[in-house]
Parts: structure tokens; sequence; C-alpha cells
């Protein structure tokens, strides 16, 4: 008999709540924790436990701050070793949409921002497969081609996990870029005229969104 | 499995046709969880910027022959395991004089002097930061990865009833650490 199955009930369920509270229990392990927190006065009083367990762990997690540049680094090993990324051909979309985003009146600190970033998040990062389009890229299906997106750029400081986090949960890729400049293109799942509206007043109130500039939009009825 | 989990496999796929847009993608979901799994096996985040770096770089080596019979997530943890084992086993004796040994508790408060100075979720904090590294690692990947029991056996290696018996012993060491400390949680 395994050390498991000498364990009483409740250190079974005991070892079982840290599943229960992740998400991942199923079958007859997950029916039979219910039913234990349906029946058992304890059992609540544990699970709250397991809680402060769960908020301990994801601090002492979450503490440890990856490099800001681990991304750039990456990206340099990588083309060390599949080969040196292609830099980008020029076009005439980006050049107006980088009229427009540089029309944008934040004057010298948002340069000077732009140049950070660009030395230290993403100067590295050109699109090694575009075929005459900057921010594609390579393998993209159709429909990336034609999702609605929005041009963004994010604050020096931006952390990854934050910006990963927030596109993750409201269903936004980034489908291209960035340019040498740190400009984004994102997808957005954007319904109509009004999501899109709506997604990008969400995306520009983020504290890690240094500008963002509409670009195509989804058709109405279309 | 979530849409979020066939996005990773969809990349997946892409990174093995030789998208190097897709790994990148990859990497910014994920680097910051392998980093700090590593972090927290090694005590040193030095290995861990290195080995990280070497997981995604395995990741754009294996895609093709990646099955899709694990979560991406799983996979990649279990990369990054084998990786730090492996690692540690070769830096040992550099490694564990300086920064792993920075990283032990020191042990001149009692747990009890420890909860003087701090709440309970700081203990506790403490406390599972404090736990053997057999005992933390199914706390980090439960807790922190959401990782279910038979993924964790995946990662580590180890059968499942490994799993519960190292969560049975971690939790049952978290509430002995408490119980010293004034916090009696009523199990064990």
């Amino acid at each position: 008999m395994s050390a498991a199955e000498k364990m009483s009930r409740r250190d079974q369920m005991e070892t079982l709540l840290p599943f229960y509270l992740n998400g991942s229990l199923e079958g007859s392990d997950l029916e039979a924790i219910e039913e234990w927190l349906a029946s058992d006065p304890a059992a609540l009083a544990a699970l709250g436990e397991a809680e402060a367990e769960f908020s301990g762990a994801t601090a002492a997690n979450e503490a440890i701050r990856p490099p800001a540049d681990a991304l750039s680094r990456f990206a340099k090993a990588l083309d060390a070793e599949a080969g040196p990324a292609r830099k980008p051909a020029g076009s005439s979309w980006l050049a107006q949409a980088w009229g427009r985003f540089m029309a944008v009146p934040v004057g010298v600190a948002w340069a000077a921002a732009a140049v950070l970033l660009a030395l230290v998040m993403v100067q590295s990062f050109v699109e090694p497969g575009g075929k005459g389009n900057d921010f594609e890229i390579a393998g993209a299906e159709d429909d990336l081609a034609k999702m609605p997106f929005a041009l963004v750029k994010f604050k020096p400081d931006a952390r990854m996990s934050d910006i990963s986090g927030f596109l993750g949960s409201n269903g936004l890729k980034i489908i291209g870029g960035p340019t040498a400049d740190g400009v984004f293109r994102l997808g957005m799942p954007a319904a109509n005229a009004a999501d899109y509206t709506k997604q990008i007043g969400l995306i520009a109130a983020q504290p890690f969104t240094e500008t963002v500039i509409e670009g195509r939009k989804p058709v109405d009825g279309g | 499995m979530t849409a979020a989990t066939e996005t990773d496999r969809a990349l997946v796929d892409r990174v093995a046709k030789g998208d190097r847009a897709a790994v990148r993608l990859l990497f910014m979901r994920h680097h910051a969880r392998v980093y700090r799994f590593v972090a927290r096996q090694t005590g040193s985040e030095m290995m861990a910027d290195d080995i990280a770096n070497e997981v995604f770089l395995e990741l754009w080596r294996q895609a093709p022959g990646f099955e899709g019979r694990s979560e991406v997530s799983t996979w990649l943890l279990g990369i990054a395991r084998f990786k730090a084992l492996s690692l540690l086993r070769k830096k040992k004796e550099d490694w564990i004089d300086d920064e792993a040994a920075a990283a032990v508790p020191d042990g001149a408060d009692t747990p009890e002097v420890v909860t003087m100075k701090e709440d309970k979720a700081a203990a506790l904090r403490r406390f599972v930061d404090a736990l053997p590294e057999e005992h933390r690692v199914v706390i980090d990947l439960a807790y922190y990865h959401g990782q279910s029991v038979s993924e964790i056996g995946e990662v580590l290696d180890i059968p499942v009833a490994t799993v519960k018996t190292r969560m049975f012993y971690a939790r049952k060491k978290l509430g002995e650490a408490l119980k010293a400390a004034g916090y009696d949680r009523g199990w064990p």
C-alpha cells in the first residue's frame, strides 16, 4: 500500500485542495472534494488555508522579475541559431501610419521613450519572413491579415508579463511588429465599430500603453 | 482544453514550419513563468536567465516533434526542469557557495521570532520558500503554474501517487511551520 493510499480522508482532501483551487481537479477527486466541502464544517476553513498558501506561493514567484531585455537577447540567440533575419522592406502603408503616429503631440518625452524602448526592448525585432509588408508575421493566415487592428507603442518600463496577461485576457494578439521604432500591430477581435472603439479605449487606459492609434476597423454589417 | 491552449499549439505548429515570430510570441507568453520556475529551482536568477533562453531555443529545435500529448506550458516546464537539473549537476559546487547559500534561510530566527515581525501572509510566503526543493516545486507547480497532478508528474518525471505524497508532506510542513509560529489551522 502506498503512502497516498494510507492517508486518512482528511489527509486526502487536504492533498487535493491545491488542485481544486487551480481548477485542474476532475472526476471522482472533484466529486469527493465538493462533497467534503458541502458536508464538513472544517472543510471551508481548510479551503481558506489553502487559498492563503496559493497567495503565498504566487507572491513568492512573482517577486522574481525576469530581465527586461530577455526577449531581445533571445531573438539574437534565435537568429544566431536559425540564421540572420531579413530586414523588412519599406511600405507606404507603414510610412503613412508612422507619420500619423509621430504627429501625436506628446513631445520630446515621447520621442526619448521611443528611443529607449527601441534600445532596451525590441531593437532587434524585425520580422524575418515578411514579404514586402513590414508588419505581416511570416506564416500568418488570411484571417490575420484581415483582422481589425491598432498600432500600439508600449512604455519603456512595461513588463512583458503585464502586457501578455492583458492581451490574453482580452483576446488581443500581436500580429505584427515591432518596427525598429517599437510599434506593434495589435489584432483585435472586434465584431463592429463600437467594439473596436471600446477596445481602443481599453488599450489606451493600460498603464503600460505609451500610445495607441487606430488602424483597420471592422466593417459594420459587412 | 482552453482556447489559449489551442493557440499555443497552433503557434508550435507555426514554429515547426520555421516561423520565428511564433516562437517569439510563445516566448512572450511563457518566458516569465519558465524563468521563475527555474529561478526557484536553482536559486540563481543568472542560471534561470540562461536556462529559460535555452528552453525556448529547444522549443525552436523540437517543435517539429511536438505531438501535442501535453500542454505546451507543461512541455516547456519539463524541458526547463531537465535543463536545470543537468546544469545544477555540472555547476553545483560553483554556485552553492554564493547565490544559493545566500538564499538558504540562515536559521537565525525561529518561526516564532519571524512571525513577530511579519503577518501571516508574509510568514507563509517565507515558509513556502523554505520548503525542501522537492516539496516546494509541487507547491509552485500547483499553485502558481496551475498544473494538474498528472501534469506535475510529467514535468518532474514522477508517478502521480508520488506527486500526491509530496503535496501532502509539503502542506503538512507548511501547517506545522504555521503552528509553530502561532497560527494553528487545524490540520495536520
